[in-house]
């Protein structure tokens, strides 16, 4: 099957400023991909360039294996949602919407049905004759999906499309579009700052930095195995332990500890062990013997943070301080601020980072 | 309003009422705020106006006899064929320049808005530079171009084209678009600026999104640029409504030695130069208060069907 997006060693530089790095990229077809990074790190750019919106400087972009190179955003089966809902204040939401078609030359008639099923899609059906300004923000943020939708574009560009939405309305916003792009089976690329959102409605994450791309992969791919500490900082907590590498199964901590870690690095390279908070567990110390497969260091309960469900645990280590996040469970069997520890964790749970 | 800042005062405060002089400070204060507006207009609003109908009102020769005449200036105005006659030419005068000004500014405005344009500030400034040149040097350089005998645009554009030459005062038309070109020379460039700043205010993303949909650039002018420009396109038009009407200086200088007669038919009297004729050439300043009055109304008029029809379209917009 042919890519619905192919991006190939694409860089885009305005003047001075290069806001997309030489990046690869294949969004498969039907696909929810979301595009993950701060601000500025160029994912506004990336997402502009497949529209048509602006063009590549260097490299080449292909859409369902066509290159489109300079090609105008109409001749493309793609259409954009903007951050900011870019209605047309004057129109109605009918017009709104089916101002694309009338673009088209389709008959006024056809047009406004087909619009009418759109807005029906986003479930606004009633607020046709309404204009933009008499609408809430979630309601405009479906006007602009509706308008985009009625097009049948075979890419769904959504340029942070729930960023001024409240979290209520946004967590519920999520499901619709996931069920929405699940229905139309159009790939949707979908930009956004929030981990969280991306973690959660994505079939692949792509995450940006510097307008280089980092990584792409599945959500658990991305939150298990980041591929360098940027990824692993960003995506969900973590805690990065310094080390060196001493082989291939070890690494040498601050203090002169080797803990098993699996990595492919050569011997010496300066690296971090991400270790997810969830993911280490907290024994006396001296309780346990290392297991096999089983990796732990010792430290000194320095904080405990209730959280109601979970309890995070600051452990001094001799040279830093590791997050250890645990169920709730009873006062009495708490470990508390002064306990001697062991922090210990599958050794596979946790991964080397540069 | 003396209601919502009490309710606004804490409680205590409204229990224990202090008259003290602050209080009535703060009581006048306003009144005195607002008043330079007030007595400005008073003395150089309301009292000309008025003081002009009582002048009205009479046979008002400023060095002779002032005999009170009643309504008669208004009623001999009202059936005199130079009346009507200077009210047809200032209504044709203010058609002819503003529809072609506005459009023309217009498209100034989008030109002068491309990205694409080098040296904005420079273009910006120079289609600004009309507005500052003297009125009296663009009338009578203006005037000299439409000259009969040896003016530019005879022996360059009329001759090459027809074989003739025309005498641009003696028609009427040709006397209306003469004066016309003069308007809009004066004006295009400053309503292009106006344009052009609500332009720029127009969000780049309803640019975008209209090109993503597939509209040409013609029509994101005619779908995006000017149902947002809407509002501003009623000021220029209300704006120049008004100046229109009164429409002096470019046509005197056009006259010549003439005067305020506009052309010997009356050809292209507008209707303050036959209020300036009546007045201080004929020195009947009764009948040319009664023109000013005439004006006023007529004015005003303009200016209320202005109003409702921008009430009704920003109804229609919201
Ligand atoms: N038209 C432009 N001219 C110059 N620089 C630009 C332009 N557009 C973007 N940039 C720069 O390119 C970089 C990437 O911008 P981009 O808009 O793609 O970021 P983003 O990832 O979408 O950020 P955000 O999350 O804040 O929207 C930034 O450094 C920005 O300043
Ligand atoms: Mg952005």
């Amino acid at each position: 099957m042919t890519a619905a997006v192919e991006i190939s060693d694409v860089t885009k530089r305005f003047g001075d400023v290069v806001a997309v790095d030489n990046i690869d990229l294949t969004i498969a077809d039907g696909e929810f991909f979301a595009m993950l990074g701060p601000s500025g790190c160029g994912k506004t750019t990336t997402l502009r360039m497949i529209a048509g919106l602006d063009f590549p400087t260097e490299g080449s972009l292909k859409i369902f294996g066509d290159e489109v190179g300079t090609l105008p955003p109409n001749k493309r089966p793609v259409n954009t949602v903007f951050q900011n809902y870019a209605l047309f204040p004057h129109m109605s939401v009918l017009d709104n919407v089916s101002f694309g078609l009338r673009m088209q030359k389709v008959d006024k008639a056809t047009a406004a049905a087909r619009a009418k099923e759109s807005i029906e899609l986003v479930q606004l059906g009633g607020y046709e004759k309404r204009r933009p300004n008499q609408l809430s923000g979630g309601q405009q943020q479906r006007v602009a999906l509706a308008r985009a939708l009625v097009n049948e574009p075979k890419v769904l560009l959504l340029d942070e499309p729930l960023g001024a939405l409240d979290l209520k309305l946004r967590q519920e916003m999520q499901g619709e579009l996931k069920s929405l792009q699940r229905d139309l089976g159009v790939s949707f690329v979908f930009v956004t700052h929030d981990q969280e959102e991306a973690l959660t409605m994505s079939d692949r994450i792509a995450v940006m930095n510097e307008g280089k791309l980092l990584q792409v992969g599945s959500p658990e791919e991305i939150y298990e195995r980041p591929a360098n500490r940027f990824v692993a900082d960003f995506i969900g907590q973590t805690n990065l332990i310094e080390g060196t590498v001493a082989d291939e199964t070890t690494i040498v901590l601050t203090n002169g500890a080797r803990v098993a870690a699996p990595s492919d690095h050569a011997a010496g390279t300066a690296v971090a062990l991400s270790l997810r908070p969830e993911r280490a567990t907290l024994t006396p110390a001296g309780a346990v013997e290392a297991a096999d497969g089983r990796t732990s260091v010792d430290g000194v309960i320095a904080g405990v943070t209730y959280l109601g469900n979970a309890l995070v645990y600051d452990v001094a280590l001799d040279w830093m301080t590791i997050e250890v996040r645990e169920e709730n469970r009873p006062a009495g069997d708490r470990p508390s601020p002064g306990d001697r520890v062991a922090v210990s964790w599958t050794t596979s749970d946790a991964s080397v980072v540069v | 309003m003396t209601d919502t800042t009490l309710a606004a005062r804490p409680p205590d405060e409204l229990i224990i009422p202090k008259k003290s002089l602050w209080d009535r400070v703060r009581k006048t204060a306003p009144y005195a705020y607002v008043s330079p507006f007030f007595v400005i207009f008073s003395i150089f609003g309301a009292f000309p106006i008025l003081y002009t109908f009582w002048i009205a009102m009479h046979d008002w020769n400023p060095i002779g006899e002032k005999e009170f005449t009643g309504l008669e200036n208004f009623s001999n105005l009202i059936t005199d064929p130079r009346f009507w006659n200077a009210t047809k030419n200032t209504f044709s005068i203010w058609f002819i320049s503003t529809i072609p000004q506005l459009i023309l500014a217009l498209l100034l405005a989008t030109l002068l808005n491309r990205q694409l344009l080098k040296m904005k500030t420079g273009f910006r400034m120079i289609v600004l530079s009309p507005q500052v040149t003297s009125v009296l040097a663009v009338g009578i350089i203006f005037t000299q171009l439409y000259g009969r005998d040896y003016g530019l645009i005879n022996t360059f554009v009329v001759e090459p084209i027809t074989g003739d030459r025309i005498d641009y005062g003696v028609g009427t038309w040709s006397s209306h678009i003469a004066v016309s070109t003069m308007v809009m020379w004066r004006w295009t460039g400053y309503n292009s600026l106006i344009y052009l700043s609500a332009m720029q205010a127009i969000p780049r993303s309803l640019y975008e999104c209209a090109s993503i949909d597939g509209a040409s650039p013609f029509r994101q002018f005619v779908h995006v640029t000017i149902p947002q420009l809407r509002s501003t396109i009623i000021f220029t038009v209300i704006v120049s409504t008004i100046g229109g009407m009164q429409i002096f200086a470019e046509p005197l200088v056009f006259s010549g030695i003439g005067g305020a007669q506009g052309g010997n038919r009356r050809q292209f009297q507008t209707l303050t130069m036959f209020l300036y004729e009546q007045g201080f050439e004929r020195f009947k300043f009764g009948y040319a208060s009664a023109i000013a009055w005439a004006l006023f109304l007529l004015i005003v008029t303009f200016a209320m069907l202005n109003y409702l029809v921008t009430r009704r379209i920003s109804q229609d917009a919201s």
